[in-house]
């Protein structure tokens, strides 16, 4: 045995022997694939103006991910209407590995009607539900079951093209990458923090809608809670 | 030998017209501009327009409400529909105004075959102009023009000519040539861009009304029926507006395409010339060049 290949193999019985956490690949760190549930905690705004939790905002076009301007609503709840705080839905939160789609019907009058990942919230007095679909209902491509993945550090990244949007009898892809994988505009990650201790995650996304009413305008996803990997 | 001259100039006129749909990109222009009709469809109706120009007198009566009573103009969402409503009234009345004036042309556009068919309405009797003279060709040598390649492009010839009465292009292609013109002002980025600020400056207000100013004046005895009707009545503007804005959106490139195609009023003429051209050609006796060369010094 070469001395590389005696190396190589310390190192994987260490990642074994370490191994824990939610990855399915998981090495010495945790580092790997977390399939299950992204349990979402509420967004809450207190009066001083701190939030916690899970939030929705809206960028116009033109502007940054950092400084907006952002679409205020109206029906947020919090003093500063650019945060639209999000709560769980009967998931309890978002699922990898597998779609959690709208129904069928999609829409309650003009109301989206997903309730599993978020409780459908009120913008411009029409809820929006948020569903993850094997075909995007709105460009018609295939895409893949949500995934999201962990590396050394703790850092999240992945792949949530299938997240969309229904909206006033429309849908709007807020996955990032896009269906196809461009990532046109201010869409990027997703990104975040995972402690394999805790649980406990912080996961980000921005979305450019591409067609529809609100072309060209970002909408900035931020969901926080703590993960549950899925019963093997 | 017989003059191969008239055949080679409807071969000549054949290939032209099989090449125009490639030279004008009619393969992927002329769909778009057939998804363009087919989305703009559901908002080019009078009823739909009436109902728009109603939802524009419903936020015009609140906001004229607002300011009368002098209440919930400082409120930051309301502030900019109450300061902005005469600039947002008169571009939105000036855009439904054009759009009614266009509600025949578009009838007219719409009422042609359908766009996909626009190239092979130029590449099929081009191939069979060009197949047609081509065979005349062969055998002019010879025996002279056959009577059935004759009769067939002369019967081409005609049906060119004959085309767009059938389609009544000649009264329905300039309603479309003054729809793209006319849509010209209205299909641009910028004034899109402008028509989604005003859906979220009149939503965010009526957001800020319903939630909290309408409240507060019906809590200090005012009637405030005009923005209890702007109220009540959003989910349906909303529902209207949405998806008009984006059907707006959507087909920019699609109405681009169109009006890069040629102007829409020649199209009669793009087969009536080369139908005359064909059929008159085709109709010359035989000899007829050759017996003119022939007595030239």
């Amino acid at each position: 045995m070469s001395r590389r290949a005696a190396c190589l193999l310390i190192l994987a019985l260490l990642a074994s022997a370490c191994g824990g956490g939610g990855g399915d690949d998981a090495g010495g760190s945790g580092a790997g694939e977390l399939r299950g549930a992204f349990a979402v905690v509420a967004g809450a705004c207190a009066p001083d103006g701190t939030r916690s939790g899970s939030f929705f905002r809206m960028v116009q076009p033109g502007g940054t991910l950092e400084e907006g301007p952002f679409v205020a609503n109206a029906d947020s709840p919090c003093d500063d209407k650019t945060w639209t705080p999000l709560r769980p839905g009967t998931d309890g939160g978002l699922v990898t590995g597998d779609y959690q789609p709208h129904p069928e019907p999609p829409f309650a009058a003009n109301d989206g009607a997903a309730a599993a990942i978020v409780e459908p919230t009120s913008f411009f007095a029409v809820r929006f539900a948020a569903a993850t679909n094997p075909t995007d209902p709105q460009t018609g491509q295939a895409v893949p079951a949500p995934s999201v993945s962990v590396d050394e550090q703790g850092a999240l990244h992945g792949d949530l093209s299938a997240f969309g949007v229904a909206w006033n009898q429309q849908h709007f892809n807020q996955g990032a990458p896009k269906p196809g994988g461009a990532r046109p505009g201010l869409t990027a990650g997703p990104s975040g923090t995972y402690d394999e201790d805790t649980g406990a995650y912080a996961l980000e996304w921005s979305s450019q809608i591409e067609g529809g009413p609100f072309n060209n305008f970002t909408g900035v996803w931020h969901l926080e809670g703590t993960f549950a990997p899925a019963a093997e | 030998m017989r003059s191969r001259g008239p055949l080679l100039v409807i071969l000549a006129v054949g290939v032209g017209l099989a090449a125009a749909p490639m030279v004008f990109q009619m393969f992927t222009r002329a769909p778009l501009g057939g998804q363009m009709i087919e989305e703009f469809r559901p908002f080019m109706s009078p009823a739909r327009l009436d109902a728009f120009e109603g939802h524009l007198t419903r936020i015009g009566a609140a906001v004229e409400s607002l300011h009368r009573r002098g209440a919930g103009l400082e409120h930051p969402l309301v502030e900019p529909l109450a300061t902005q409503w005469p600039e947002i009234d008169a571009d939105m009345t000036g855009m439904l105004d054009d759009i009614r004036d266009n509600l025949d042309n578009f009838a007219a556009v719409a009422a042609l075959p359908p766009f996909p068919l626009f190239p092979w309405f130029f590449l099929a009797p081009g191939l069979l102009l060009a197949w047609g003279a081509g065979a005349g060709l062969r055998r002019a040598d010879h025996d002279g023009l056959p009577a059935s390649t004759r009769a067939v492009l002369v019967a081409l010839g005609l049906g060119l000519v004959a085309a767009p009465a059938v389609f009544q292009m000649f009264e329905r292609a300039p309603l479309g040539g003054d729809m793209i013109a006319d849509f010209r002002s209205l299909m641009t980025e910028e004034r899109i861009q402008s028509v989604q600020g005003y859906f979220l400056v009149i939503g965010a207000a009526e957001g800020a009304l319903r939630t909290e100013v309408l409240e507060e004046l019906e809590a200090d005895g005012m009637r405030a029926v005009d923005v209890r009707n702007l109220v009540d009545a959003w989910p349906a503007m909303a529902a209207d507006m949405a998806p008009m804005i984006g059907a707006m959106s959507d087909n920019l490139d699609n109405y681009r395409a169109v009006a890069a195609l040629p102007p829409f009023g020649l199209f009669p003429w793009f087969f009536v010339i080369p139908g005359l051209l064909v059929a008159g050609l085709a109709l010359l006796p035989p000899g007829t060049a050759t017996a003119q060369k022939e007595t030239t010094p």
